[in-house]
């Protein structure tokens, strides 16, 4: 950067102050008062009585709050694939040649992450319902009133439908990074690989992917976040039940420390939720690194590894020598 | 110069703007989603809907003229009688009315309002108590004072209560949910209402061969067969929310098996949920959510607000909810036909149980109480005590049984025959023609509640059973217990 425009360091640090202080005043600083009360009996009100680790001993031996952790991950699992996978198709689609009205796509597919989340809720609550839904209303029109159910009330299911509003809600927000990242690669590549007679599904595998491969790790990073946090829309439509059918982890949070009183388990279960959080997004990433890198890249590592290896001990063989 | 120019004009702007952003002291304004802001304004009172006869001026007999209070200043408050909600519904526009004429009367204090809707009110006022910052008065539920009496949270106002000017006319039985150690923490508040009233119409159910609702359960799987046929629930329910099957449903069956001792031990932290007439009674309840076709199939998937609108539009025979839900009803139906064939029933007896019959539970959910903070000034603390004496008096007891048929803390006389047929029925019903009996979640504890409506939901759908959901509410009131 010319040294004319580079600003002075103060003026850069003053800029940073606000948004750092704001950023520790909000996030960082509940946290750490969070761990600072999950180490206490603490029923609501100023009386609070230390009680060491007994808050976590509770956590893991917590049925509820693991099965409420496995429902997150359900819910990590089917967005994963169901915002970033279709999210991906429709970018692909949307920059064929083939298509038209580009920009009303694009448009339409990002309007419903617009929405807030509650409102999402009650809109898919409409859709679900079993006297007034569409979703019974159509397979009555197709003559399959066998299949109609009171669909938020299926401990199987439950899960997956309200997943599925999560899902439509999301394509078009990561649609919109998808497309910017694939935007920027270049025609002449995918032209040659067309000439070379490379298939649609061969270009994608091949090229698009593997060049996308940051965006992607960031989308999935977004989505592994979003999706362990996830409380609002379906609190508006099962308030985790049937009885502890959809219960995640902050939901679960919210009931102990609201519900319940109790805000040091409560405190205990949102560590817990920033702990977990923080392993999963790094197991994604690290699986998401390995999967992305093909075995010719891992083979050519390992060998220049090797090569390092032994350079080395020859250097080392030869000082012994002199 | 010109770019400096505008950086320093950008950077005022900023800094403007992020003042603006800055709440008032006023307590109200650090409320998020505070339905109105702090005022010191006395809210307009508000005639009530579509209700007759035309509202009543409170009782002229204000107990405190403002020369009898020595403080001047502010006093917080925070209440969950939104204008929507006083809409048709007495309590609240009685409480809005009485704390519009208090403040009309003290002209020398300001009164902070905190109006929220009733669901955020519970949340937040839990956190305001977790952060020790209670509003000088606030409304109690039940279920928190002795908790919250214990953190020290709470004023006794026992005393006040014994001395207060109305004593003779409360209604001592209301003060049980907001006693801990035998001290009184809350003035009950608001109207009492039945949690448990089957709402049916007449005329449905005598197509159907009865002349009235079903005095057993084994009548009402007859009708079921019936309305089954003709395409209509036989009873609306919703418990979406969880609560509802524990405050309008089981809290009445139970008393069918257990009588009345076994909820009083339960309250006294004497008694144990694991006995076999408790388990008796989820038992009957999950044999008619689940094995019977008595109920909408969709009762835990929807609220009890979605249930009754199957009541209001014939999609439903009967419907089982709260007081709240007769009001709304009443206002839903008015001009309709099915208004005048709009009748009040008790919960069906059980076949194996006779512990308990003919009744009905009722209670006042909530109680105006004060912080112990706000005591520490001995004349705010007269005022504040004032404001609960008048909110839960005679003015307000007048005013809700002139213009609703309603009773409050404070017992009134109310003439009946003023009122419509419908106001008649539900007054009889809730205050004349039953025994009562108490509401569970007015009692106990919030982590005893939560364990057990969360489970019920599950037993309802057939995929717990009843035993286990007794053990693990057993364990939760053990460890609500300390033991």
């Amino acid at each position: 950067m010319l040294k004319s425009i580079k600003p002075k360091k103060w003026v850069v640090a003053a800029y940073l102050a606000v948004p750092v202080a704001l950023y520790v005043f909000t996030v960082f600083a509940p946290l750490v008062a969070a761990l600072f009360y999950s180490f206490f009996e603490w029923k609501g009100g100023p009386v609070k009585t230390f009680n060491g680790l007994a808050n976590y001993t509770q956590l893991i031996h917590d049925e509820v709050f693991w099965s409420a952790f496995w429902h997150n991950i359900f819910l990590v699992l089917v967005c994963i694939v169901g915002q970033i996978g279709i999210a991906f198709i429709v970018v692909l689609l949307i920059n064929s040649k083939v298509t038209k009205l580009q920009g009303i796509h694009r448009t339409f597919g990002f309007f419903p992450s617009t929405i807030s989340a509650v409102c999402i809720g009650f809109i898919w609550q409409m859709i679900y319902d079993s006297k007034r839904g569409l979703l019974n209303y159509f397979l009555e029109k197709i003559g399959r009133e066998d299949l109609q159910k009171v669909w938020l009330n299926e401990p199987g299911l439950v899960m997956l439908l309200v997943s599925i509003p999560l899902i439509w809600q999301f394509i078009g927000y990561y649609m919109v990074i998808l497309l910017s990242a694939v935007s920027s690669i270049s025609t002449e590549v995918l032209e040659s690989a067309e000439i070379d007679g490379a298939t649609g599904i061969q270009r994608a595998r091949y090229i698009v992917l593997p060049l996308i491969k940051n965006t992607l790790l960031v989308c999935i990073t977004l989505c592994v976040a979003g999706n362990m946090k996830a409380f609002d829309n379906i609190y508006v439509m099962t308030a985790g039940g049937p009885g502890y059918s959809s219960m995640v982890m902050a939901m679960y949070g919210y009931k102990v420390s609201f519900e319940q009183s109790n805000l040091g388990y409560g405190s205990c279960i949102s560590v817990g939720i920033f702990v977990l959080a923080l392993a999963v997004i790094g197991g994604s990433q690290l699986l998401m690194n390995y999967l992305m890198t093909d075995s010719y890249d891992r083979n050519e590592k390992k060998h220049l590894k090797q090569i390092e290896k032994e350079r080395k001990q020859a250097i080392k063989n030869r000082k012994a020598n002199a | 110069m010109k770019k400096k120019l505008v950086s320093i004009l950008l950077a005022t702007a900023m800094v403007v703007t992020l003042a603006g952003c800055g709440g008032s002291d006023a307590p109200a304004a650090e409320a998020p989603a505070a339905e109105e802001p702090a005022t010191t304004e006395a809210p307009a009172a508000e005639e009530p809907a579509a209700e007759e006869p035309a509202a009543e001026e409170p009782a002229a007999e204000a107990p405190a003229a403002d020369g009898e209070l020595a403080y001047s200043g502010n006093i917080s408050i925070m209440h969950f009688s939104t204008s929507e909600e006083s809409e048709g519904n007495g309590g609240s526009d009685g409480f809005r009315t009485c704390l519009a004429e208090w403040i009309g009367n003290h002209a020398n204090i300001t009164v902070d309002e905190e109006v929220l809707a009733n669901d955020d009110y519970k949340t937040q006022i839990a956190t305001r108590a977790a952060a020790d910052d209670l509003p000088d008065v606030f409304l109690l539920q039940g279920m928190n004072t002795i908790n919250w009496a214990k953190q020290g949270l709470l004023y006794d106002l026992t005393d006040s209560i014994k001395s207060s000017p109305y004593a003779a006319n409360y209604n001592m039985d209301y003060l049980v949910p907001f006693t801990a150690d035998g001290k009184y923490y809350a003035y009950p508040a608001l109207t009492g209402g039945t949690c448990t009233v089957v709402i049916y119409d007449e005329a449905m159910w005598k197509e159907a061969g009865f002349d009235s609702f079903p005095t057993t359960w084994a009548d009402v799987e007859k009708a079921a067969e019936y309305f089954g046929g003709q395409g209509i629930d036989t009873i609306a329910f919703g418990n979406g929310g969880q609560w509802q099957l524990n405050s309008c449903f089981v809290s009445c069956l139970g008393y069918q098996y257990t009588g009345t001792q076994w909820f009083a031990d339960i309250i006294a932290g004497t008694g144990t949920f694991d006995t076999p007439e408790f388990v008796a009674a989820l038992t009957e309840t999950q044999r008619l959510f689940h094995d019977t076709s008595i109920f909408n199939k969709d009762f835990n998937a929807i609220t009890n607000e979605d249930a009754r609108e199957y009541y209001i539009s014939g999609d439903a025979a009967a419907f089982i909810g709260g007081n709240w839900d007769a009001s709304y009803i009443q206002a839903s139906l008015e001009g309709d036909p099915k208004y005048d064939t709009t009748k009040f029933a008790v919960l069906p007896q059980a076949a194996d149980a006779t512990k308990y019959e003919n009744f009905q539970n009722i209670g006042l959910g909530y109680g105006m109480a004060i912080s112990a903070k706000a005591a520490q000034d001995p004349d705010k603390l007269a005022a504040c005590i004032d404001l609960c004496q008048y909110l839960t008096g005679t003015a307000f007891s007048e005013f809700v049984g002139a213009n609703y048929a309603l009773a409050g803390f404070c017992s009134s006389d109310v003439d009946l025959s003023k009122f419509d047929q419908y106001t008649q029925d539900f007054y009889n019903f809730s205050y004349v023609d039953n025994k009562g009996c108490e509401i569970y979640d007015s009692y106990v504890d919030g982590s005893v509640w939560s364990v057990l409506n969360t489970e019920m939901q599950e037993m309802v759908n057939g995929d717990k059973d009843p035993a286990t959901v007794v053990a693990d509410t057993e364990a939760a009131y053990k460890a609500y217990l300390g033991q």
